[in-house]
């Protein structure tokens, strides 16, 4: 399915479209602009309708486990009050006005103006739901035509939210292009990429470095890479809440994002402490696996066959299977220090890393770092934090809200809206 | 194995009902043989406390213990020496995690007999001779997937006055040579013997985009084909719509919807499933499917969803007689299809886990990155 100048069109009609895209969007360059505020309402019109339950057929068909919780996210993030504030945080609160400097003596006055990049061409990843809209609309916010390229694994929801989206406020039809083409068509992307300004890519290394390779070298690229997460234990403030919250997130995030615990780490360097570390959160991770046993048919069938296989191989090898290890999740504790991918879905490595090794061993990530989160005693969280940010982590939270949406926050160190624009000086 | 060789030798490669008696013989005889040459396929059995005497019934092939594609990733399992099995092939994949299934002379002559029989369904034999062009791998001794031997092994079909391939291997590694291969299609429209197609469909959708941007379009004489296959991921990762392949192939190569033919089969479960002129997958008598509930592993009803179990005796070398695969799956009654075949046919909607998203038509894409245009 495509959509262009808020009409949908079948993807057979992709190559007769996509060659007038160009004149289109020149077109609208030279006679239109769209305001942040037309943006926000259409926003929030939006957000009334999914909390009225329009989308509540789509939503409820997602082989997702937790639903309401991420409806309930999605209401909070799209609110007027919490984008106004991403706004303010991202942009500043003068940054969307024409600003005259007055500089010192005689020396010559400019005039600041924000302007949108122009055209941004966003290249979604596929593993979070929701997401290639999410990209749109701020592109949207900063006054961008947007080209969004769907992931092949997209469910119908962006299309639905997009489609809706211009149906509250048509005026913004010109401004948004939606294609499924799928990621073999490089030829098609391609001319995507030379028509824009930005190419913003969401996704894994693959996706990374194949935009790169097919981008213009006069697009600005603007990355939003795969990233890694864990957790850090120097103590507790309270010992039984925070390891149940710890436990919670593993298993509700299963491991799947850029924010998700995919190591624990013991600020220790004595391998029994690990071992008694997960001696005691076994039971915790068991507890939040149990209340939380998924309901979408393919997780269910990996649970039932890796139990399956698990049974064939205890067979094969006469063996006991590992002592932190259930049907549902697992701790697998390691002698290094790593940072590394887990096996995800309920499953995570527990390793040794005494504080005065963080940075060593983190920098050795640089570029992947993400979240921290953080449990000690109270006293040690500012040592800790300080460590942690110079190590180049970008975010620190408790441990249970690893993954948790704080209203202005960056994303992965960054405030996008500022990538998406650029600043032009008149000479007064 | 004289079972196995009656059921090979059936002649009708859809009469699923009427082979059901000869097909659970040979299945035990299959499961004996394994039971008794193969230490570890015994242990599982033993360990839950089957053995091939308790198949007597169709019915019971429910209760015979499937193998998940994992075991054959983690293991290597064999009932013959290793001498005897003369061919070995892979599955395409998952870099580091590949089943290595080996057959044996028996098994392959079993193989081309099912093969001979199931593609009669499509006249694909034909004495005419063809233009072969290959959208796989050019054979290479490091290369033992059983992709490129599949690929090959289809431009027997006919005589073939030439094979063009590609990905050509050079350097050490596979290239794609699109712009050989569009000369070559070019040049075979010119030609009064019909063109064949075989190999990866991104790859040939690749190439007729190629055409259609470049506003090239031939008529291939009448009776060309084009043959898809690659492996099970290709059904269901679903990269181009069907629809657009189809249209797209008539409007650039002049090649009905209907000389589309498709192909699967899979390392573990190497019995040739080829699409009816609905492009529905028949089971054949070489091959039954049973759905299980992804809770229970219970056997399910025709139409319900579930995970997908193959049962072959094909293979005298390797236990893979029950595998389970990662797929997600319906078997739908013969009867909803209006091509005349009455067996079930099978409809994969899904894979299960995250961990093994790739398949070799990502692998593909990948080398067509490097394609300039």
């Amino acid at each position: 399915m495509i959509i262009a100048k808020g009409k949908i069109y079948d993807s057979k009609q992709q190559d007769e479209i996509l060659g007038n895209v160009e004149n289109e969007i020149t077109e609208t360059l030279s006679s239109k602009s769209i305001d942040t505020e037309t943006v926000i309402s259409a926003v929030e019109k939006l957000c009334c309708k999914l909390k009225n339950g329009d989308f509540d057929d789509i939503i409820n068909s997602l082989p997702i486990d937790g639903i309401d919780e991420y409806k309930k996210l999605a209401i909070r993030m799209l609110s007027r009050e919490n984008i106004m504030l991403k706004l303010k945080t991202e942009l500043g609160e003068d940054y969307l006005k024409t600003l005259e400097t007055s500089p010192p003596e005689d020396l010559p006055k400019i005039k600041i103006t924000a302007k949108p990049l122009g055209v941004l061409l966003h290249i979604a990843a596929g593993n979070m739901d929701g997401l290639p809209a999410f990209s749109l609309a701020e592109g949207l916010l900063t006054g961008n035509i947007n080209i969004l390229k769907l992931p092949s694994a997209d469910n119908g929801l962006s299309v639905r939210i997009i489609a809706e989206l211009i149906k509250s406020e048509p005026s913004l039809a010109d401004f948004i292009y939606v294609f499924d083409t799928p990621s073999t068509d490089i030829s098609a992307i391609k001319k995507m990429a030379e028509i824009s300004d930005g190419i913003v890519v969401w996704g894994g290394e693959a996706a990374v470095s194949a935009v790169r390779q097919l981008a213009p070298v006069n697009s600005k690229l603007i990355e939003w890479g795969h990233r890694l997460s864990f957790a850090y234990i120097s103590g507790f403030a309270d010992k039984e809440k925070e390891l149940s919250q710890l436990a919670e997130h593993i298993i509700t995030t299963k491991g799947l994002l850029c924010s998700s615990c995919q190591v624990i780490y013991i600020d220790t360097d004595d391998y029994d402490d690990v071992t008694a570390f997960c001696r005691d959160f076994f039971p915790v991770l068991e507890k939040a696996a149990d209340t939380h046993k998924p309901s979408s048919i393919d997780s269910r069938a990996e649970i039932t066959l890796r139990k399956y296989t698990d049974k064939l191989e205890s067979f094969l090898s006469g063996t006991e299977k590992a002592p932190f290890k259930s049907d549902l999740c697992s701790l697998v504790p390691c002698r290094d220090s790593e940072l590394e991918l887990s096996d995800m879905f309920g499953s995570v490595l527990v390793k040794p890393l005494p504080n005065k090794n963080i940075i060593s061993v983190l920098g050795r990530k640089k570029g992947y770092l993400q979240t921290a989160g953080l449990i000690c005693s109270p006293d040690k969280r500012d040592q800790l934090s300080d460590i942690l940010m110079k190590s180049g982590i970008v975010r620190i939270t408790k441990a249970g809200n690893m993954s948790s949406a704080f209203p202005g926050e960056a994303h992965d160190g960054e405030y996008p809206l500022r990538r998406y624009m650029r600043i032009v000086n008149q000479e007064i | 194995m004289k079972y196995r060789r009656k059921l090979f030798s059936y002649k009708d490669a859809f009469a699923v009902n009427d082979t059901n008696e000869l097909f659970l013989k040979a299945v035990k005889e299959n499961c004996l043989y394994h039971y008794n040459h193969c230490k570890e396929y015994k242990k599982i059995l033993d360990g839950m406390k089957f053995h091939p005497d308790d198949l007597k019934t169709i019915d019971d092939l429910s209760k015979l213990p499937f193998l998940p594609t994992l075991i054959f990733k983690k293991h290597k399992l064999y009932s013959v020496p290793a001498f005897r099995t003369i061919v070995k092939a892979t599955s395409s994949g998952t870099a580091g995690m590949k089943s290595e299934i080996g057959f044996c002379v028996s098994d392959l002559y079993s193989g081309l007999k099912m093969v001979l029989n199931v593609s009669k369904l499509r006249g694909l034999f034909s004495p005419v001779p063809c233009n072969y062009i290959v959208f796989g791998y050019k054979p290479h001794k490091s290369n033992k997937t059983a992709v490129t031997k599949t690929a090959l092994g289809a431009t027997f079909f006919t005589p073939a006055l030439s094979r063009t391939f590609a990905l050509k291997y050079s350097n050490g590694k596979y290239n794609a040579d699109l712009e050989g291969i569009l000369n070559a299609v070019i040049k075979y429209s010119k030609s009064k013997m019909p063109v064949r197609f075989m190999g990866f469909p991104s790859y040939t959708y690749f190439l007729m985009k190629m055409m259609d941007e470049r506003n090239i379009r031939v008529k291939l004489p009448a009776n060309s084909k084009i043959l898809l296959g690659g492996g099970w991921k290709q059904f269901y990762t679903e990269q181009v719509d069907k629809s657009v392949f189809y249209d797209l192939a008539k409007k650039v190569l002049n090649i009905d919807d209907w000389n589309i033919i498709e192909f699967f089969g899979a390392v573990e479960h190497p019995v040739l499933y080829c699409d009816c002129k609905n492009h529905h997958f028949h089971v054949p008598i070489y091959s039954r499917v049973l759905i299980r509930d992804v809770d229970t592993l219970d056997v399910l009803d025709n139409g319900e969803e579930g995970l997908v179990n193959l049962i072959t005796p094909m293979v005298k070398a390797c236990p893979i007689l029950s595998v389970m695969t990662d797929d997600l799956g319906i078997l739908h009654d013969g009867e909803n299809c209006s091509c005349g075949i009455n067996s079930p046919y099978l409809e994969i909607i899904g894979r299960i886990g995250m961990k093994d998203i790739k398949t070799c038509a990502a692998g593909a894409a990948e080398i067509l990155k490097e394609v300039n245009l």
